[in-house]
């Protein structure tokens, strides 16, 4: 087994890491024992790190939990067990996890105790663009927030200790260029932890009912307010303080985590960095309140450049204002930098030079500037989603109506796009059942309400829904899309798989049997492989027309994953070619399948299959109504 | 060589190996002992969407993100993937383009118009005037192996003398990343790209 440079114990060596990597390798040298988390993109890479360095440090107990509520639970049970634990998600996933995380911020954490949220300003793969700093305001837990992979790791590391100094949760916020930026990282020292470790029985703290919770949402409040006076001496803020005027103005800037990096940049390119003080913030919740006093000593404005919220904004409006700077100091911040999106290289350069007084040429538009039509992501050749819509479009055409595609968070949200145009709604993990829950309520029968999920998705959250649909008599077709794989964000195994983390045999949980544990009767249960269009389209059909709450299941394995599969054991796939004299370039492949494999000739339409794309799942051969398209047999 | 900021900007489709040169040209810089930030794109934009990577190397180096009109190299491995970013260059900017075009399947199925390398070479003149293309594919399948493209292209880079890296340890780091029996005919691969780089500058081998 060759052991990954970012597993060796090599305190000072330089090395090469992603954001996400380095986090893993601060959790390591920390001494963590216990990881659990969600996958989710930009954080899906911190857990499987840590499995890999799992092979050389057996201390290591890590899971793809079910959700991110289960996740932090049990990183959270580790605490309570006097171990160090982390919880790992994109910040999507602390929704999930929050109804355990605002009420564990009251008890605090015995094992020191981290939620790393990964959030993605521009959404670059999420529905929506949260600010998680929140999160810490709204539970009085201490927000950090570095700036670049180094500090990333040496800061997760220092989370630890500080989460058992003042038995306090820690929130790690993160966003995408962090997580999946490269930098050059020294290693520092593993930490073993050699202490008692077990569950302590202390029911005043670990059980929170009323009585004990009143009691301990004042420890709370004194714990926060410790940490709120040794935030000055946070080692992760530095205040950099400069009495020089540019164009008779001194200027204070605060910024945290890429901004702050960036903004250097930016301030570099200027060559103004010695001219301007600048509180850079490690610790973006409590604020350090005699550091700001003192820049604002020493600004006659304050320039905050945060992505997203004004969070740390109004903070610093509320300091000048309880400590009498309002009348004296303009404090910038949303009136000049975006409160959408990711700031480009470019927002901090105009805004600055406009702000100052400095000259930014922008980049012109050329004259005869060449459009490019979008690469919008689609799915992969093969894949057993576009079968399974095309399977519900021919369903909806024999029937003569239109369906409500209630659907959800996966690889499939992407058949929204032409030619499949299969989704309706996707609004968060599992909604589609939650969803087609309050649709089915009020929908005519005239219009079957489907509801469509990927197999992660439906373990994650929708089982929930499922009862209640059950329950309620809320009738609607649930479509599993069982691909054996949480694919978007990297083809982590799940339940359905039955494999864990560290690639150790877990027990499988079989879906047939989970649904019919939900109530749903079994002659309300229909499997079928997505590969076979024929049989998916009759027996999808008889779901649609069936009573109740019904579940059908259309399962082949992620094409990603078989193709790596076959060419690991180097099967070669069907060969599947176009019979040029049948086909009659009535083009149905393409405008209504529209697998990448699939081109046409320019002149005269006919239809051929591009063999390296191509990856033999054989669909066209029954959508083609001329018989045009077969499998050649050497 | 003592250097403030090197911006190289690469971008691709989906499955050319992006990430994978972001990787070896962050551990040349690193070999070279360079302060170094790269941001790449993970995700859902990688289902054959548009993947950029940026790497910046040198002493003043903080944040990942390149300001537009401010990249040294553009390495495009996908010729309209080029245009798309286009305003990430200035006038100084050197862009290396493999002629390839790869029109998306949906833009394609659907017969919609997409820019051929005739318009996209005409386009880029007014960009800047250091354009040079390289027919990477070609190259490579002549080899032996069209997935060598990568190591041609970085190649042409170090032939091209637009990157401040060492010609040892730039190849050190793409043959770390490789399993030995892939060894030679990226080796291969490399001084032919190297030779192509020069034979585009129109100078000897120095």
């Amino acid at each position: 087994m060759i052991r990954p440079e970012l597993a060796e114990e090599n305190p000072g060596k330089k090395i090469i890491m992603l954001g996400n990597e380095a986090i893993a390798r601060g959790i390591l040298e920390a001494g963590v024992v216990i990881g659990a988390g969600y996958p989710g993109t930009p954080s899906s890479e911190i857990l499987p790190t840590l499995a890999e360095m799992q092979k050389f440090y057996p201390h290591l107990k890590l899971e793809w939990s079910v959700n991110e509520k289960v996740g932090f639970e049990v990183a959270y049970g580790g605490s309570m067990s006097n171990v160090r634990s982390v919880a790992v998600m994109k910040h999507v996933g602390v929704n999930v996890a929050s109804d355990a995380f605002m009420t564990a911020c009251y008890a605090g954490a015995r094992g020191g105790m981290v939620l790393i949220s990964a959030d993605d300003p521009n959404s670059y793969s999420s529905q929506n663009e949260q600010d998680n700093r929140y999160f810490g305001l709204h539970a009085l837990v201490p927000v950090f927030e570095p700036s670049t992979p180094q500090e990333a790791k040496d800061m997760i590391k220092y989370a630890f200790d500080f989460s058992e100094e003042y038995q306090s949760l820690v929130l790690f916020r993160t966003t995408t260029r962090l997580n999946h930026g490269r930098a050059d990282v020294i290693l520092g020292e593993v930490k073993v932890i050699d202490r008692d470790y077990g569950f302590d029985w202390d029911r005043s703290r670990w059980v929170c009912l009323p009585s004990h919770s009143r009691v301990l949402r004042m420890r709370l409040l004194e714990r926060f307010e410790e940490i709120s006076d040794y935030a000055d001496e946070f080692p992760f803020n530095a205040l950099k303080l400069s009495g020089e005027k540019i164009n008779g103005i001194r200027y204070g800037f605060v910024a945290a985590g890429v901004p702050y990096s960036q903004l250097l940049n930016a301030l570099n390119y200027y060559g103004i960095v010695d001219k301007v003080s600048i509180l850079k913030l490690g610790l973006v919740f409590p604020p350090p309140k005699e550091l700001i006093k003192k820049l604002f000593a020493y600004s006659d404005e304050i320039v905050v450049v945060e992505e997203l919220e004004p969070f740390l904004e109004n903070i610093m409006k509320q300091i000048a204002f309880e400590e009498g700077y309002s009348k004296e100091l303009t404090i910038h911040g949303k009136d000049i930098f975006p409160q959408n999106g990711e700031f480009s290289g470019e927002i901090y350069l105009e805004n600055i030079a406009r702000l100052i007084g400095l000259s930014y040429k922008k980049v012109p538009v050329p004259e005869n500037m060449l459009i490019i039509p979008p690469r919008l992501p689609i799915l992969c050749p093969g894949c057993g989603h576009r079968s399974t819509f095309y399977a519900i479009k021919q369903v909806e055409k024999l029937m003569k109506t239109k369906f409500v595609n209630s659907s959800d968070i996966g690889c499939y949200t992407l058949a929204v796009y032409k030619p499949l145009e299969g989704i309706d709604t996707e609004v968060c993990m599992g909604g589609s059942i939650g969803l087609a829950n309050g649709i089915a309520k009020v929908q005519s029968s005239d219009n079957p309400v489907l509801a469509i999920l990927g197999d992660s998705t439906f373990f994650h959250s929708g089982i929930p829904a499922l009862i209640n649909a059950v329950f309620n008599k809320n009738n609607m077709l649930v479509v599993i899309l069982d691909n054996r794989s949480t694919s978007m964000t990297g083809f982590q195994d799940n339940p359905g798989t039955g494999i864990t983390i560290t690639n150790e045999p877990g027990t499988r949980v079989v879906l047939e049997d989970l649904v019919k544990g939900c109530g749903v009767s079994p002659e309300n249960i229909w499997v079928e492989d997505a590969y076979k269009l024929n049989e998916t389209i009759k027996k999808l059909e008889e779901a649609v027309k069936a009573e109740g709450v019904r579940v059908f299941i259309s399962r082949h394995l992620c094409s990603l994953v078989e193709s790596n599969q076959f060419r690991a054991q180097q099967i070669i796939p069907p060969s599947i070619m176009v019979d040029q004299e049948k086909c009659i370039s009535c083009m149905i492949c393409i405008n209504k399948f529209g697998c990448q494999a699939l081109n046409s000739n320019e002149a005269d339409k006919k239809v051929s299959i591009e063999s390296s794309v191509c990856r033999g799942c054989k669909v066209c051969i029954d959508i083609c109504p001329q018989d045009a398209i077969y499998e050649e047999i050497e | 060589m003592e250097i403030k900021s090197y911006n190289l900007l690469n971008v691709g489709v989906g499955g050319q190996g992006v990430i994978r040169a972001a990787q070896i040209l962050s551990y040349a810089a690193l070999l070279d002992n360079y302060k170094i930030r790269t941001a790449e794109t993970h995700g859902m934009a990688q289902r054959g969407g548009s993947v950029a990577s940026y790497l910046r190397f040198g002493t003043e180096v903080e944040g990942p993100l390149i300001p537009r009109g401010k990249t040294d190299t553009i390495l495009a491995f996908e010729a309209s993937e080029a245009v798309r970013i286009f305003n990430y260059a200035g006038p100084e900017t050197v862009f290396l383009i493999n002629e390839n075009i790869i029109v998306p399947p949906v833009i394609r199925q659907m017969g919609i118009y997409y820019p051929n390398l005739t318009e996209i070479r005409d386009f880029l003149k007014n960009v800047s005037p250091n354009i040079f293309f390289i027919d990477g594919i070609k190259i490579a399948t002549d080899l032996g192996n069209p997935r060598t493209m990568n190591v041609v292209m970085l190649g042409a880079l170090i032939g091209l003398q637009v990157l401040p890296l060492k010609k040892e340890t730039l190849q050190k780091a793409i043959l770390s990343y490789l399993y030995s029996k892939f060894h030679d005919i990226n080796k291969k691969a490399f001084e032919i790209g190297i030779e192509k780089g020069v034979e585009l500058r129109g100078g000897s081998n120095d």
